[in-house]
């Protein structure tokens, strides 16, 4: 098991969700290329939040976001 | 980083456990749960329960979902990634589990054609690239990892993945809480309550505790500071003589929950008359199946699954950890024929269960007070 899943809980399966910047939007899919904060990318699916835009930072979940971090719902 | 920097300042958090110290009552032992296995993570990371009185105790509640799956439900699962052509996906923690004879990580080292993935989503991508091999997703997870796996059905569905299925193993938080109630070894006196799976039910759920069982409860972020906070927040309910669901991570938890993934997950997802806990039994209506318009994607009626009840072994006591019954250090096996390494018992599996958490950061300080 990683460093970073130990030093970070169990991120895919338990009550965990991950700060992550929006990079990129694929509107075709519905889905954000979305960055963790050492830069590492993945597709997460924005059904639950959308609209977004690039730029965000989402709380995603076993790759879905859940909701937006609490600056940008602030910002909204 | 904005939103964790603050939530970990050691001089607030000095602040909060000098407060917390002016509410208790000196004889009193106070018990609090912690639902949530992202808590009891944060809690032994963070070292939280350093800060507190020695008469608050926190108790570690069945929140973290790889530790509740029972032995046989695993089996269920080795026996599909044992079928031939099946490329069998899972979450990381799921191929360590103990099953009644061998782990999923056993079964891969055997042929078994086992992938971890971090999002179901991954799993449909390996199903669309191998249009030739059937790929079966584990799913497990309470209402935070739900709408995921609902999200990734509805995908497959509306773009035709004939060639993916789930086997749906998804619990909910309410009724293992009022179970728990019930059950005559358990005294608790408030819950820290889960805050991500509040991000998608909302506390308005939670609000059966104080009705109920007058117990308080606050739903809980997962930074140090948030912790303690909602700790003060029930030992000042408990002051007071109050009972409600208080809302501590109002910055991200919406009273009412994401309405989106509740609608998503009542179209995918029927609960299951009954399902078994470790630990706890079998608990009415207190897991999801796929419903009737997805039944086309349940592996569970496209493949032959034993569904077999397995005893969990006699020396694991993770059921008494799952009821905070006992500590994890009281088991008799913990930490010398149980370790991360080689784990008897779920407990051990996930960094979110009770005895890994302990195991990982918690068994030298244990060791110190004990000499």
């Amino acid at each position: 098991m990683s460093e970073r899943v130990l030093s970070e809980g169990c991120t895919t399966c338990g009550d965990v969700a991950i700060p992550m910047r929006v990079a990129d939007i694929d509107r075709q899919t519905g889905l954000a290329l979305c960055l963790d904060a050492d830069g590492a990318g993945t597709s997460v699916e924005t059904a639950l939040v959308e609209p977004v835009l690039v730029g965000e930072v989402l709380l995603v979940h076993a790759g879905t976001a859940l909701s937006r971090a609490p600056e940008e719902a602030r910002a909204r | 980083m904005k939103f964790v920097d603050e939530f970990r300042d050691a001089e607030l958090g000095r602040a909060l456990a000098g407060e917390i110290l002016s509410v208790v009552d000196p004889d009193r032992h106070y018990k609090i749960m912690e639902v949530c296995g992202g808590h009891t993570h944060a809690i032994y990371k963070y070292g939280v329960d350093d800060l507190l009185p020695e008469n608050v105790e926190l108790v570690h509640g069945p929140g973290c979902p790889v530790c509740v799956i029972p032995m046989g439900r695993v089996d269920d699962g080795i026996s599909l990634a044992r079928e031939p052509g099946v490329i069998f996906t899972c979450f990381g923690d799921m191929v360590r589990v103990p099953g009644s004879s061998e782990t999923l990580l056993d079964a891969k080292a055997q042929g078994a054609d086992v992938r971890i993935v971090y999002s179901p989503l991954d799993a449909l991508r390996i199903a669309k690239q191998n249009p030739d091999r059937e790929v079966v997703f584990f799913a497990i997870g309470f209402e935070t990892t739900a709408p995921s796996t609902a999200l990734t059905l509805r995908r497959a569905k509306a773009e035709d993945v004939g060639n993916f299925s789930v086997i749906c193993s998804h619990v909910t938080i309410v009724p293992p809480l009022r179970a728990l109630l019930e059950s005559p070894d358990v005294r608790l006196d408030g819950f820290i309550g889960p805050g991500h799976v509040a991000t998608i039910v909302g506390a308005r759920p939670f609000q059966f505790l104080p009705e109920q069982y007058g117990k308080p409860v606050a739903i809980s972020g997962f930074e140090p500071l948030d912790l303690l906070q909602s700790v003060l927040m029930v030992l000042r309910q408990l002051a007071d003589g109050r009972a409600e669901v208080e809302n501590q991570y109002a910055r991200v938890v919406p009273w009412e929950g994401n309405l989106r993934a509740l609608e998503i997950m009542s179209e995918v997802f029927e609960l299951r008359a009954h399902f078994e806990w470790r630990g706890l039994g079998f608990i009415s209506q207190s897991a999801l199946r796929l419903s009737d318009d997805y039944a086309e994607w349940d592996a569970e009626l496209r493949f032959s699954v034993p569904g077999v009840r397995v005893a969990d072994p006699k020396a694991c006591q993770c059921g008494e950890v799952l009821k905070g019954v006992i500590k994890p250090w009281e088991c008799k096996v913990f930490g010398t024929a149980c370790t991360p390494e080689r784990p008897i018992g779920t407990c051990m599996v996930s960094p979110e269960g009770a005895c890994a958490a302990y195991y990982n950061y918690g068994r030298f300080a244990r060791e110190r007070e004990v000499v």
